[in-house]
């Protein structure tokens, strides 16, 4: 099966976060971006969510320093725009969801 | 590698379209090109040649001129989505036949033939939406 990187540019209860949610497998990775960052703030039902899955979950360190929630993450690798191109160079394929 | 972005997003709303512009720059730092910038829906307005920003506000439209002119990067606007967005070329104004211009130089209007080719002739295409 292949792996995929996932953007996540959406906040938890949105159509696009569900979605998200429901095909992201094992091995695949999830970076939140944008308003995506809120689905990894600790002991939040979509956080929970998230860790369930299985995929490597990373947020944009530029987009929870903006969202203010830098120290509420929890379970998830802070990434800069380098470490999201690293991401780009590992998995060949992405689905954005927004 | 070769990237091509698509990017859906409207500069004026959310910060994705800056998102995008900074993951260009680190592409091409990290040694990689990119062939091409497609954009799309309310993506097309990034090549808005008259959009002036507040002082206290980031400039959403510059960061794209500079990968332009500093890396040489093509950056196209979807046509239908633009022209229906009063975002015309030279060219496209003429043949509509309205006062002006409204596209910076810098970006090309084309169709979504562009893409198909960008994703045939890219290692990897990335997605900026929302």
């Amino acid at each position: 099966m292949t792996v995929i990187l996932h953007t996540l540019n959406t906040s938890p209860g949105s159509a696009g976060f569900t979605d998200c949610l429901r095909v992201i497998a094992a091995g695949d990775a999830l970076l939140l971006m944008g308003d995506g960052v809120y689905g990894a703030i600790a002991d939040t039902a979509a956080g929970a969510t998230l860790q369930a899955s299985g995929a490597e979950i990373y947020v944009l360190t530029a987009d929870t320093a903006a969202a203010g929630v830098s120290n509420l993450i929890k379970g998830a690798n802070h990434v800069d725009m380098d470490g999201f191109v690293a991401l780009t160079e590992r998995f060949p394929r992405q689905q954005a969801w927004y | 590698m070769i990237y091509s972005l698509l990017v859906l997003s409207c500069p004026t709303s959310g910060n994705c379209t800056q998102t995008a512009a900074a993951f260009a720059q680190c592409v091409i730092a990290r040694g990689h090109s990119i062939h091409r910038v497609f954009f799309l829906d309310a993506g097309t307005y990034t090549g808005a040649a008259a959009a002036v920003f507040p002082q206290d506000e980031a400039d959403r439209i510059k960061p794209w001129l500079e990968l332009a002119q500093q890396h040489a990067v093509e950056l196209i606007l979807c046509i239908s989505s633009a022209l229906k967005r009063g975002m015309l070329d030279q060219s496209e104004a003429r043949r509509y036949e309205k006062q002006a211009s409204t596209v910076h130089p810098a970006f090309t209007i084309s169709g979504l033939g562009q893409l198909v080719d960008a994703c045939a002739n890219s290692d990897r295409l990335i997605t900026f939406g929302g």
